[in-house]
């Protein structure tokens, strides 16, 4: 690392040269789901089809952005007592802003997602970053940090989506890929469609996370 | 006491601020939803009462096809949304239905032929059901078995849903795999609102 | 939905349709408090009373203020504050009668705010447009079903120190999985039960 040329010659001084280390650790080495295990609700709630994951990881991406980018710009001026209200505020705000235009253009989409998109408020990640990154750190490069743990956490969906949905219907984003149906070879697999499905891939994920990433010792004790 | 004062101020301009925003917002995307909203009803009505009609199509032409082909006669609590031809001659007469599901409620349609006997159409919106299992009464799959059957026959008023594969003759349709609950329940919505018609056909003879 | 009995959408709320095992919610706290079995007791305890008290106040507000003057496209943010003020109070209500629990909820009080089981119960209410009482019978089901899964779950876990499990799905891993067993097990219930 020590050696390496500044990643992000362009934006150094804004990013004071955090700017590759922040995108990786948003993305993979801290991904909120995988590793963090952070809002993990509406990872199992929107996945058992592969359009609506996309689409609330990309509503999470424009909360967390935005959240980090006025948080990041009103830190200063923010007094410390509120700060977390202030924050919750301007998560509600956003959030409500995606439930208004997903339901103005994407009017299916907002009523499969239902109440889910009012719950990215309480979705630990954004309230997480805010707090965490966004309040200590320079505008630019906590819109970066926002981006990179929307980006991951919107991967760790679709990629359970993406299983869900293939498992579940035999079809990738409603087009059929595995022939399911009275003619089909492929059984759907509803346990996959349904709660218990969710669980168990999510939980098969982490597994999965951990044997590639072993995490430290102490968060391995059940 | 000046912190306390800045404080107060800070909370309130942020308040006031996210407040006017969203207002602002919802007061420009609100001619949208509600676009959105009469749409799926109208597509959904439509759908049922087997209207061409092309599924992208923006809600002024999707109005004008619905005011011309469908006339909505019968009193407040049983509307009636009739589908006429140009010399306004009844083709198919579409029913709502509303009831519980396994989840939460339902919203659908029936359509039936004019002389209210024979199912020409099903449709369901607005239901909770679980994807894949409860929530395949959306699937056209499911909904074409209803076609053609006739909602009272010998003996019977209503139509049966069976277990899958289950179905034998008039008046029975074969159920969705590992959703039992939510056939059931919308056997009794669809027999409740039968039980209405047949009642009322009576009562005109 | 207006003719359901509350009591009926209470039982269901805490066994057919666990707001937990069947709508996910309030996953964060259910994963971070389920170690030990008084913790998920009391923090069971206070997810019951807030959420009851949580969508009797939002029903309240939404249809005594915010449906009148026409602003209820802000019901999250408001729904949101007065979770966050109630469980300010309950926090102060704790800390000054049994300083006890309130050591052993430690952090995990404040979290109560984005636990999404409680903001989720209060949106699952609009969305299903249940009227006063029903409301109250979700909420309180709700919160009763959730205190009963993190229970079950901490009294698993205990039992899970004494099990040899593969190194990778040591923690959260093994967790889910058993949560998604928990999940089967519960749909179980939705043949003896329903919302008739």
């Amino acid at each position: 690392m020590a050696d390496r040329p500044p990643a992000c010659g362009p934006c150094l001084g804004a990013c004071d040269g955090k700017g590759l280390a922040t995108f990786q650790g948003g993305l993979l080495a801290n991904n909120p789901i995988s590793v963090q295990i952070l809002g993990v609700c509406s990872a199992l709630a929107v996945t058992n089809k592969l359009s609506n994951a996309l689409v609330m990881g990309a509503a999470l991406i424009f909360v967390c952005v935005g959240t980090n980018l006025l948080v990041s710009l009103l830190r200063k001026v923010t007094p410390r007592r509120i700060r977390m209200i202030a924050e919750v505020a301007i998560i509600a705000t956003f959030v409500i802003l995606v439930d208004q235009l997903l339901q103005a253009f994407y009017w299916d989409m907002s009523k499969r997602l239902g109440a889910y998109v009012g719950l990215i408020i309480t979705n630990c990640i954004v309230m997480g970053r805010a707090e965490a990154f966004a309040m200590r750190n320079r505008p630019l490069v906590s819109v970066l940090d926002g981006v990179a743990n929307g980006l991951g956490y919107a991967a760790v969906l679709g990629l359970i989506g993406f299983v869900r949905e293939l498992g579940g219907n035999g079809t990738i984003l409603g087009y059929p890929v595995l022939a399911a149906g009275p003619d089909g070879w492929y059984v759907k697999n509803l346990l996959l469609v349904g709660a218990p499905g969710a669980f168990l891939a999510l939980g098969f994920l982490i597994a999965i996370a951990n044997a590639i990433k072993p995490p430290a010792e102490e968060e391995m004790r059940p | 006491m000046r912190r306390d004062i800045y404080t107060a101020l800070y909370a309130a301009v942020l308040g006031t601020v996210c407040a006017l925003l969203l207002t602002a917002a919802s007061v420009q995307l609100k001619p949208y939803q509600q676009a959105n909203r009469k749409a799926e009803r109208v597509r959904n009505i439509l759908g049922v009462l087997d209207v061409p009609f092309d599924k992208k199509a923006p809600w002024a032409e999707l109005e004008g096809v619905y005011r011309r082909n469908v006339r909505i006669d019968g009193n407040g609590a049983n509307e009636l949304y009739n589908r006429i031809d140009p010399e306004g001659e009844v083709l198919s007469v579409g029913v709502p239905l509303s009831g519980r599901g396994r989840n939460g409620p339902i919203q659908g349609f029936l359509a039936l032929a004019p002389d209210m006997r024979t199912i020409r159409g099903i449709t369901f919106y607005e239901h909770e059901e679980t994807p894949g299992l409860g929530g395949e009464i959306e699937n056209e799959q499911f909904r074409k078995k209803f076609i053609g059957k006739r909602i009272a026959g010998e003996g019977r008023i209503g139509i049966r849903i069976t277990r899958p594969g289950g179905a034998a003759g008039d008046g029975q349709v074969d159920g969705i795999t590992g959703a039992t609950m939510t056939c059931r329940r919308v056997e009794r919505m669809l027999n409740d609102r039968i039980g209405v018609i047949v009642a009322e056909a009576g009562h005109g003879g | 939905m207006s003719d359901v009995s509350p009591l009926v959408i209470l039982v269901a709320a805490i066994f057919t349709n666990n707001i937990l095992l069947s709508s996910f919610l309030g996953m964060c706290s259910f994963l971070a408090c389920s170690k030990q079995i008084p913790t998920a007791l009391g923090l069971g305890a206070a997810v019951i009373f807030v959420t009851t008290c949580t969508t009797a106040l939002n029903y309240a507000i939404y249809h005594g203020v915010l449906a009148p003057i026409g602003l209820t496209h802000l019901y999250f943010i408001v729904f949101i504050a007065v979770i966050a003020a109630f469980v300010q109070f309950v926090e102060m209500f704790v800390e000054r009668f049994s300083p006890k629990l309130y050591y052993a909820l430690g952090i995990f009080l404040p979290l109560i705010t984005v636990n999404c089981a409680i903001l989720g119960a209060s949106l699952f209410m609009i969305i299903r447009q249940y009227n006063f009482l029903q409301s109250v019978g979700f909420g309180f089901g709700g919160g009763v079903g959730w205190a009963l899964a993190i229970v079950l779950m901490a009294g698993l876990r205990r039992k899970m120190g004494y099990s040899s499990i593969p190194k990778p799905f040591r923690g959260v891993a093994v967790v889910m999985l058993i949560t998604g067993v928990m999940a089967m097990a519960f749909a179980g219930f939705a043949g003896m039960m329903s919302i008739e």
